[in-house]
């Protein structure tokens, strides 16, 4: 399956969007925290996090004996970037355009 | 991706923590130059070039000569092409500077013909200012794009201080 399908497939879920609304308040939680916060048993909550995880939208540490989650939003980001940047382009562009003309004003007479 | 509890090494205590991670097709060695070539890193990170000799204990900055500081710090551990422990002190304004040093962590992992990527930003005070570790995902990003494709990622963000130098 393509890496893009495995992250539509995750965020098509409104608990594993819950989550990842939690971790982005919040980054770093361990399963008993992000468990208080939803109406679910703790095995469900692993499950969810289990896909989020295999989609790469989050990752998990360990900090001593506890693992914890964060947010890893580069996936999302990649598909902004795979749709967006042409749009985004030439605002930048002209931005840069404005930002040397207002630098040579600056340092103009 | 299994054993998923047994991929990281235990993290310290210390300070907030981000954890960013990516799959890029490429061996260890070709993502190491792109991490550390002054050029290959500007393509990808806001037309900044991050500039040291990359020895263990030595300093590096990352910036546009004459236009803006952006970072700076000193390269704590040095293990091409697998890790790079580097101090992170952002420059780039007065608000950025306040959050003070954090650490930044390189890991380069082969996975296959790819390779898993992560960089951990912590010691971070609690509430540090997002602007100091919100930008690796739009460096992540092109980074992969750069080294895949060959394809420089043109965003508001890889554009922002590309060509500065000559305006």
């Amino acid at each position: 399956m393509d890496d893009v399908d495995e992250v539509f497939k995750a965020l098509a879920d409104p608990t594993r969007r819950r989550l990842l609304d939690e971790l982005f308040e919040r980054d770093g939680q361990s399963l008993s925290e992000l468990e208080a916060g939803l109406p679910m048993t703790r095995f469900g909550v692993m499950k969810h996090l289990r896909v989020l995880e295999d989609a790469g939208l989050i990752t998990t540490h360990k900090r001593g004996r506890s693992k914890h989650h964060f947010l890893n939003p580069v996936p999302i980001r990649l598909i902004h970037d795979r749709w967006v940047s042409k749009y985004a382009e030439p605002w930048a562009a002209g931005l840069s355009g404005l930002k040397s003309e207002l630098e040579s004003e600056e340092t103009g007479p | 991706m299994t054993d998923s509890d047994d991929r990281y090494a235990v993290i310290d205590g210390a300070g907030s923590m981000t954890a960013f991670e990516i799959y890029i097709k490429t061996d260890p060695e070709r993502l190491w130059e792109a991490i550390t070539d002054p050029q290959m890193r500007a393509r990808y990170s806001f037309g900044v070039e991050t500039r040291s000799d990359w020895t263990p204990g030595s300093r590096y900055e990352a910036g546009v000569p004459g236009v803006i500081d952006i970072a700076a710090g000193e390269n704590v551990e040095v293990d091409p092409p697998r890790r790079l422990v580097q101090t992170f002190n952002a420059l780039w304004s007065d608000d950025v500077k306040a959050v003070g040093e954090s650490r930044v962590t390189w890991e380069i992992e082969p996975v296959g013909t790819s390779c898993r990527l992560t960089v951990i930003h912590d010691q971070l005070p609690d509430g540090a200012n997002s602007e100091v570790y919100g930008g690796w995902p739009m460096i992540l990003s092109g980074l992969k794009t750069l080294i895949e494709s060959g394809e420089q990622l043109d965003t508001p963000g890889s554009l922002r201080y590309s060509g500065a130098r000559d305006a």
